[in-house]
């Protein structure tokens, strides 16, 4: 019997907010599915599309932003400039070929441990169905291979 | 009495080399780009364009290539050397500027310390070049003291018929005589001399033995010079890229804290942090003075530690660069009144 | 001033006489015959070099910036001959404080037919860039209808698998030459993200991760900057059509935040400012 395609999830989220409903979620005894690795930020502002390339590059399926909601940031205003930047960088990843579904943005505050584990088991399940990232981790198995000529 | 390979054999050739386990490389083309590549039927040869905008050295010093793979354990560190594979090849139909560029670098290659991977693949390599009957406004090969049908560095050479149907064809080195006897058939002898061909016309654009005085006089280092003709530069580094016989690069490894590749990436002098210490001090702060370097670098330097200098006259340098440089006009400057 | 060349040349002659501008950055003949380059004019004995048709099309703006000829401005202002792109080019460099608006004359001018010898150029009054405003808003309220929205369009109607392959295709040339940085006004960052290594962000070999990476990485470093000038996709020694991705974010940050470039020198950058009811189709 095959192993079942376990999708590898990186989540770039704030400290004030969503790692708080990570916690929660935690603490809730909420069952949600092990697939993510969660690096905790200060803020969504600092979140930069660096980071997301860097996830892609190292295998990841699937990316998930979330920080505090509009008008709650710990920083006022950090998760306001991240909202426009992943306006644009999704757009761009999506017309370079990598799609939309695997770049999830969320807004997750600290008493919804809930959504959190919610979000996780719909992005888990959701990538099960797509599959792993084939297309990127052919690039990144080629890097190793020898010069062709 | 002459030798000749006829167009309408080439599928044989290809098919003839392919058997023995030798690849077949050649000028290709489409619409966006012209290269030396992977040729599998005589139909992906382009024999028309002048030269291909890539240049031969891509085929024996790629432009990244791994060397050596690397895993970080606890108590040691694993090491594996890339091997490159025992490959036969045949690369037809290569400009003569281009054959010559490969012995220019071949000095560099092997000096010092020897680069296994470029002379691997040299040793690998029968180069059967095409004499030019076509110029542009860019080829200066000429002015190099070289011409349109050098054969140095070219196992083969091939003139074209005047007839277009084939090419006459010369040994060059005792490889290149090998591979003619290899390939018996597809090649045919006639009786009489057969017409050919000339070869291009190039003008000498500039005086080679001026331009040598002017680079070794005292003055012209710290001359203003330099700062006039390369105030265009942007430091974009594609003269480098396209040049048959520049031979930078860096050395990085790719990886994370545990395991990698070290590779061997091409680089140019033009980049702004090509000289850039890791104190921050930058020897080369301005495109003046890297400028100066590209020039005597190619036609001083090198021609004082190996005796060859470090241009074949192809002209890509000047027919991509973005802001109408290339080497050309600094030496047609500099053979005339430039450098005070 | 004037809306002739005639009137330029004469204007330039009168700054440099004057001692106003330190030089004058315009076009002149290139090495053959269908080619035209930069040229920086310091007296006026020079200026029968400059030329002006339809095959200047580099954008100036670039100059600028370029370190060493900052330093020969030397306090001074400096004429630069400038088509629209380049004037919004000096709009962002502006606003992004990386020039003084006030220091720069624009000697502006737009070609009929750029690219073609034989084209018409008229000449563009104003020499600031605040006289640019209303033909800048006239440009952004035509939007983006050209030959590159169509490929945009038919490229969105393919699945992601096939847009993916169709860029990994395009990006497989990508020898990492940065000619397209180094020609582009608005790549000014003295040490650029791909340069650095502590940490490495992004490969810098030239294989097709390497290549992805760069290319998406300014894509994303010009969107909202981008005048559309196409210096970068013309120096492309590999023919990759970069045009495609900088317009298609040129059309991204217009139809979200109603963002065209360098419509003034004191606009705010597109991803450096925000507003409370920013567009979130897609955030949960």
């Amino acid at each position: 019997m095959t192993k079942e395609f376990e999708p590898k999830i990186v989540a770039f989220v704030c400290t004030y907010c969503t790692y708080a409903g990570a916690d929660l979620a935690g603490t809730s005894r909420l069952k949600y599915a092990p697939n993510v690795r969660i690096v905790k930020l200060p803020c969504t502002g600092r979140i930069s599309p660096m980071f997301i390339l860097k996830a892609l590059q190292k295998g990841a399926d699937g990316v998930l932003i979330s920080g505090c909601h509009p008008g709650d940031c710990h920083f006022t205003s950090g998760n306001l400039h991240a909202r426009r930047r992943w306006t644009v960088f999704r757009s761009l990843l999506n017309f370079v070929g990598i799609p939309d579904e695997r770049i999830w943005v969320s807004w997750i505050s600290a008493a919804e441990g809930n959504k959190f584990a919610e979000i996780i088991n719909e992005m888990t399940e959701k990538l099960k169905t797509l599959g792993p990232f084939e297309p990127y981790k052919t690039l990144i198995r080629d890097i190793e291979s020898p010069a062709e000529i | 009495m002459a030798q000749i390979l006829e167009k309408n054999k080439l599928d044989e050739m290809i098919a003839r080399l392919n058997g023995d386990g030798c690849e077949v490389f050649g000028p290709r083309k489409n619409d966006t780009s012209s290269w030396y590549g992977k040729i599998s039927r005589a139909e992906e040869f382009c024999f028309d364009q002048i030269l291909p905008d890539r240049p031969l050295k891509e085929l024996f010093f790629p432009r990244t290539e791994p060397m050596m793979k690397y895993e970080i354990k606890k108590q040691q560190v694993d090491a594996e050397n890339y091997v490159l594979p025992k490959k036969q090849r045949v690369i037809f139909g290569a400009r003569p500027c281009d054959a010559v560029s490969l012995t220019i670098d071949d000095a560099l290659f092997a000096w010092d310390a020897c680069d296994e991977f470029w002379f691997e693949r040299r040793e690998n390599s029968v180069i059967v070049s095409i004499a030019c009957n076509k110029k542009d406004d860019f080829c200066m090969c000429t002015s190099l003291k070289s011409s349109p049908d050098v054969s140095t560095g070219s196992d083969v050479l091939l003139h074209e018929l005047v007839d277009s149907a084939g090419w006459r064809v010369s040994a060059i080195t005792p490889a290149g005589q090998d591979f003619i006897d290899k390939l018996g058939d597809v090649f045919s002898t006639t009786s009489t001399d057969v017409s050919v061909k000339p070869p291009a016309e190039v003008p000498v654009k500039f005086d080679l033995d001026a331009v040598i005085r002017k680079l070794n006089s005292p003055e012209i280092f710290e001359s203003d010079f330099w700062k006039t003709i390369s105030v265009r530069c942007v430091g974009c580094g594609v003269c480098t890229f396209v040049c048959p016989t520049c031979h930078c690069f860096d050395i990085q490894d790719e990886g994370d804290v545990y395991h990698g590749v070290r590779r061997k990436n091409w680089d140019s002098c033009s980049f702004a942090m090509f000289t850039r210490h890791a104190s921050g001090h930058n020897p080369r702060p301005d495109q003046a003075s890297r400028w100066r370097q590209r020039i005597m670098h190619k036609f001083n330097y090198y021609l004082e530690r190996f005796g060859q200098i470090s241009c074949t006259g192809c002209g890509r340098c000047s027919r991509v660069c973005p802001v109408d440089m290339g080497v050309t006009q600094t030496l047609v400057t500099l053979s005339t009144n430039g450098g005070k | 001033m004037g809306n002739t060349l005639e009137e330029h040349i004469k204007r330039t002659r009168q700054l440099l006489e004057c001692g106003e501008v330190a030089m004058v950055i315009g076009y002149e003949r290139g090495s053959v015959e269908n080619r035209r380059r930069a040229t920086f004019v310091k007296e006026v004995s020079e200026l029968e070099r400059m030329v002006l048709d339809g095959l200047c099309c580099e954008n100036l703006a670039n100059y600028l910036v370029r370190e060493e000829l900052l330093r020969s401005f030397d306090g001074k202002k400096v004429a630069i001959f400038l088509t629209t792109a380049g004037v919004r080019s000096v709009n962002i460099l502006a606003a992004e404080g990386q020039i003084n608006p006030d220091c720069v004359i624009i000697l502006g001018f737009e070609a009929e037919k750029p690219g073609e010898l034989d084209s018409a150029i008229k000449m563009l009054d104003g020499e600031h860039v605040d006289h640019y405003a209303d033909s800048i808003q006239q440009l952004k309220s035509r939007g983006f209808v050209n030959d590159r929205a169509q490929v945009i369009v038919k490229l969105e109607m393919m699945s992601a698998e096939e847009r993916f392959a169709f860029w990994r295709e395009q990006f497989s040339r990508c020898v990492k030459c940065y000619a397209c940085r180094q020609v582009c006004p608005m790549c000014y960052c003295r040490r650029c993200i791909v340069d650095c290594n502590q940490p490495q962000w992004i490969n810098a070999s030239a294989h097709d991760l390497g290549n992805l990476e760069w290319n998406l990485v300014r894509a994303f470093h010009l969107a909202g900057r981008c005048v559309g000038c196409g210096n970068c996709e013309r120096a492309c020694p590999a023919g990759i059509p970069l045009m495609l991705l900088n317009q298609r974010m040129a059309q991204e940050v217009l139809k979200e935040f109603n963002h065209f470039a360098g419509e003034s020198s004191t606009q705010l950058p597109v991803l450096a400012d925000f507003k409370k009811d920013d567009p979130e189709t897609f955030i949960l």
